[in-house]
């Protein structure tokens, strides 16, 4: 119902009328209540809480008006996002109050995705589940029972884990997001540890691919280093983008240097001779800290070629240009730019790892951080830590837990350096029927939508007979699902967000319940708790929490106990704390847990704000204790597997798989800052504004050159038909004058207006990186057909 | 009498749309289909326009977010002929909905084009009901509507202010855009008051007001980028 103009003319008399009740008291009138017999003025709160919609958990603000949340702006005590938030977070509310939320727990009812669904009650949900668990337990399998989780950092993934190892399954399925720079810093430094960038402190950030400003682990940490609003001068670093794609970031950032694709790893060696060449690198850094820089003699005793005499025999700025596109001057200059702004911070993105020697290119452009000793030093890259919480302790094991969990997980990558694209390997080997699993459990995970392989998707759930999902929505996946038990949504839970690896220092965000709870969905903690008593023995004694809003406070006790960090503060109590702390100090604020408690969930989270630099485990856990240039254990391998490389000389990203003659476009699939997975429903704020593009709305696009439009003879908001030997997805062509000729940009987890995904992910030539097991993002060629 | 005003920075501006959807939010703004959108129908009070030149990989982009400028000479009201649009003594142009008979001769008079007509009105699921703001109206099919500066928070602000005793202050007042934008882009204030930061930042040399020769006198200032 809108309001008629009668009722409008009537609320504006009545709004009148009320001015004069008010008092000190925040009421107000809203046009549709008055209507309403009965109206009285809404009582406003407004609370701290956490955003839990993308990895990055910024600090929120809410404004709840008679129990309804109405608005959600950014926590200015959240030292991460100050304030600020990106327009997912603010839009938050269209998802709390979407129309096509389950209100009830579902049970299949006929054949799968048949669309036949009987409601039932949270209580017969978890029976039903129970049951099923129960009976794998019985029979001797509990390794028949498997997780595919998405991004789920903190509690939640620990509490499933926990769930998982004290059931007896091993099968604990990530389908998240990995941009393989964990690998590296394996490699490099010792350290299993995605890198955490001191942006805030740093004059330089030369970006190779990392779309900072749209869909990074974190883009108000970008942001906020980006205009350092705490700073009353122009501070904030220079941004230096390098990208094929014209992104938001590359618009955005100070200067872009355009790439031709694959090339950026190429580039960063570029840099190094220069460095190199015109000695602008740290030598004394170099010498005391890092090992292969120089030529040295191997494990078996034969002489190899060091990183400098690699660098200063391939990487010779006219080469490198040829190669690039990028101007020998202009490569000169950016590494005169590097040593003249030090600290200076090299940002490894996807667009480098997610290639087919991925690997080897993220160690060439993390080698430029090595080369400025920006490692461990205010301004660089930085090994930062997780908060201290109280951890979960070890799972009790049965004798049936026992033997499942010594099992090996299925899908478990065969690469050496890390475990990338294990959600895949898991959908392949189940569907060839090689891995009897009887049931899976689904948390904000929708292969159907989100995966390179959704046909291998269909077969897997095919052949698994009992299919649980969380959702809240009924995805693509879910559809297929035999019992589904939505899940609350953000702004009605208790969840932890801690923020993620990206920022240097632990901040441990804590969501609470805004709005009262829907009374058809349910925690899917709390599900976890009652499934662990439900089933019994092992599990309820590895899982003895009431609820998992007190399995958080069990935790924060951790924080308390520490004796250092703080609850989120304003800006000047943000640097008393590290002041005091840089000296070693640290006083008490708190009179017992309890207030400490209080204060850490009014405010919205736990911090420490303290870096120690001069910690040497935070350089180089190598067993030289130096930075290896030249990581043995890779040599090793690379040695034996020659089809692989060679490192720092087969960094270029070419395209490896089937390219038909016609297939001209280098297809460079790319995430949007408005959504990101396609794991959540359609907000109709942001399909209003989904990208760069003001006149693009609601359709999911392709972006190409004018001359590739030109040639093609195709209009700019033509539908087109993406096309791969491997399949098609329709999207409309947007004509962009930054695309690099030869490429095609495509958005991907967006969703054309009848909620159809449109998915370029599933195009990709299916190759990817021997060392990681990632995908390769870059590799896959297209043409564009008419609609 | 405050003269309220806005500079944004297009050198801090990073083109995120926090501003566009968090205006939405705060002002009710309904979302159109697709088909509508497709016919330009959607209406974004504050919209991220964006300005591209030159080809790859020399090409350059500037983000500029377009709120409605609170011109001191309004074209719109000049031409409405049921006074519905008018400016009020602190230099807010608004509209009063009850008023206006939809002709649009103001979206049309309007250079900026930040005037958005109505044509349907809101729709809006039940469930969608619970996330209107209650401070501001929803509006019917056949107006015109435009940005407001918040000007519902200004109203609150003073009452607020009122209550304790005291003079308005810069943060008491920030419209919807201003207080989510996270590189703190958008700056809103007094623009004749020396203690705002738009006093001065309008007095920037980067400092610059759209279409100005029209004579329109926007208070919406932009502080051009330094490359």
């Amino acid at each position: 119902m809108s309001p008629s103009r009668r009722d409008f003319l009537w609320t504006m008399g009545a709004a009148a009328a009320t001015v004069a009740l008010k008092g000190t008291q925040d009421v107000f009138w809203s046009s549709e209540e008055l209507a309403d017999p009965g109206w009285a003025p809404g009582i406003e709160d407004r609370r701290n809480s956490a955003c839990l919609i993308c990895p990055s958990r910024c600090g929120i603000r809410s404004r709840q008006v008679d129990g309804r949340l109405v608005r959600i702006d950014g926590n200015p005590l959240h030292p991460l996002s100050r304030g600020g938030l990106c327009p997912r977070g603010v839009a938050g509310v269209q998802m709390l109050y979407h129309p096509e939320r389950l209100d009830a727990p579902l049970v299949r009812n006929g054949p799968r995705g048949s669309g036949q669904w009987e409601r039932v009650t949270r209580e017969q949900a978890i029976a039903r589940i129970a049951e099923r668990l129960g009976g794998l337990r019985e029979a001797g399998r509990p390794e028949a029972l498997a997780l595919l989780a998405g991004y789920s950092a903190g509690t939640m993934q620990d509490l499933w884990r926990q769930f998982l190892a004290s059931f007896g399954s091993p099968n604990y399925v990530a389908d998240e997001y990995d941009d393989g720079t964990e690998a590296v810093m394996a490699l490099m430094h010792g350290i299993p540890r995605r890198p955490s960038y001191d942006l805030d402190r740093a004059r330089l950030v030369l970006s190779f691919g990392a779309p900072l400003f749209e869909s990074w682990w974190s883009p108000l940490q970008a942001f906020v280093a980006f205009a350092n609003p705490d700073d009353e001068g122009d501070g904030g670093p220079r941004y230096i983008q390098v990208d094929t794609r014209f992104s938001r970031t590359a618009a955005r950032t100070h200067e872009w240097v355009g790439v031709r694709p694959g090339t950026h790893a190429v580039l960063a060696l570029g840099i190094a001779y220069v460095l190199i060449r015109d000695e602008l690198f740290d030598a004394g850094f170099v010498a005391r800290h890092v090992a292969g820089f120089e030529d040295f003699v191997d494990e078996q005793g034969q002489p190899r070629e060091g990183y400098r005499s690699l660098v200063m025999r391939n990487y010779r700025t006219e080469e490198v240009s040829a190669i690039t596109g990028v101007p020998v001057a202009r490569i000169t200059a950016l590494a005169r730019a590097i040593a003249a702004n030090r600290p200076a911070v090299a940002v490894c993105g996807t667009d480098v790892t997610l290639a087919p020697n991925g690997l080897l290119a993220g160690l060439a452009v993390h080698s430029i951080n090595v080369l400025m000793g920006s490692v461990n030093r205010p301004g660089g890259v930085l090994f930062g830590e997780d908060a201290p919480i109280t951890a979960l302790g070890s799972p009790v094991l049965d004798e049936i837990a026992r033997q499942g969990v010594s099992r090996q997980p299925i899908g478990v990558s065969p690469s050496p350096f890390a475990s990338g694209g294990q959600a895949l390997r898991f959908a392949e080997i189940v569907a060839r029927s090689e891995a009897p699993v009887d049931t899976l459990l689904l948390y904000y995970a929708n292969p159907i939508a989100s995966s390179t392989h959704p046909s291998v998707w269909r077969e897997t759930l095919d052949k698994i007979p009992f299919l649980v999902s969380f959702s809240p929505f009924l995805d693509e996946t879910s559809e297929y699902a035999d019992v589904i038990l939505p899940d609350l949504l953000p702004y009605e839970r208790w969840q932890d967000a801690p923020a993620p690896v990206s920022y240097p220092y632990p901040v441990w965000g804590v969501a609470r319940p805004l709005v009262e709870p829907h009374e058809g969905a349910t925690h899917t903690g709390d599900a976890v708790l009652a499934l662990a008593r439900s089933l019994g023995g092992s599990l309820a004694e590895s899982l003895p929490y009431e609820s998992f809003e007190g399995l958080l406070e069990e935790r924060a006790k951790g924080l308390y106990a520490v004796r250092r960090g703080m609850t989120l503060g304003g800006h000047f109590e943000r640097t008393h704390h590290r002041q005091m702390e840089e000296r070693g100090w640290w006083l008490p604020e708190h009179t017992g847990f309890e207030a400490f408690w209080e204060e850490l969930v009014e405010r919205g989270g736990w911090t420490d704000l303290f870096y120690d630099h001069t910690d040497p485990h935070r350089l180089a856990r190598t067993d030289s204790g130096r930075i290896e240039l030249m990581p043995a254990a890779l040599l090793r391998v690379l040695d034996q597997a020659e089809s692989v490389g060679a490192l720092y000389l087969d960094i270029e990203s070419e395209a490896t798989g089937e390219r038909p003659e016609d297939h001209e476009l280098r297809l460079l699939p790319y995430r949007v800052s408005t959504l990101a997975s396609g794991t959540l429903a359609l907000e109709r704020w942001l399909a209003e504004q989904p990208g760069i593009f003001p006149d693009v709305l609601w359709h999911p696009w392709i972006e190409v050159a004018p001359e590739t439009a030109g040639t093609l003879g195709l209009g700019d908001g033509t539908d087109v038909w993406v096309v791969s030997p491997r399949g098609r997805y329709r999207a409309r062509l947007k004509v962009s004058p930054g695309t690099a000729p030869e490429t095609a940009c495509a958005p991907y987890g967006l969703r054309h207006p009848d909620g159809q995904i449109a998915n370029p992910l599933q195009l990709l030539d299916g190759s990817s990186d021997p060392l990681t097991g990632l995908p390769s993002w870059s590799s896959t060629f297209i043409r564009l057909e008419r609609a | 009498m405050a003269r309220w005003g806005m500079v944004i920075d297009l050198d801090r501006c990073t083109g995120c749309a926090a501003c566009e959807v968090a205006c939405k939010s705060e002002n009710n703004i309904a979302p159109v289909s697709a088909g509508e959108a497709d016919m330009g129908r959607a209406t974004s009070w504050m919209k991220v326009m964006a300005q591209v030149e030159g080809e790859f990989p020399d090409t350059t982009m500037h983000f500029y977010p377009r709120p409605c400028m609170h011109c001191d000479n309004p074209p719109c009201i000049r031409v409405c002929p049921v006074q519905a649009t008018y400016i009020n003594d602190e230099g807010v142009v608004g509209q009063i909905y009850s008023r206006c008979i939809g002709c649009r001769y103001c979206a049309n008079a309007c250079p900026y084009m930040v005037k958005y007509f109505n044509w349907y009105g809101p729709e809006w699921a039940q469930s969608e009901r619970n996330h209107l703001n209650p401070d501001v109206s929803v509006r019917p099919a056949g107006v015109i509507e435009k940005c407001t500066f918040c000007h519902h928070r200004l109203q609150k602000a003073r009452e607020d202010a009122r209550a304790e005793e005291r003079e308005l202050r810069e943060e008491d007042y920030q419209p919807a855009c201003a207080d989510i934008c996270p590189t703190g882009a958008i700056v809103f204030g007094d623009l004749d008051d020396p203690s705002h930061r738009v006093y001065s930042l309008k007095e920037d040399p980067r400092a610059l007001r759209i279409m100005e020769d029209l004579g329109t006198q926007p208070k919406v200032y932009y502080l051009r980028p330094r490359e």
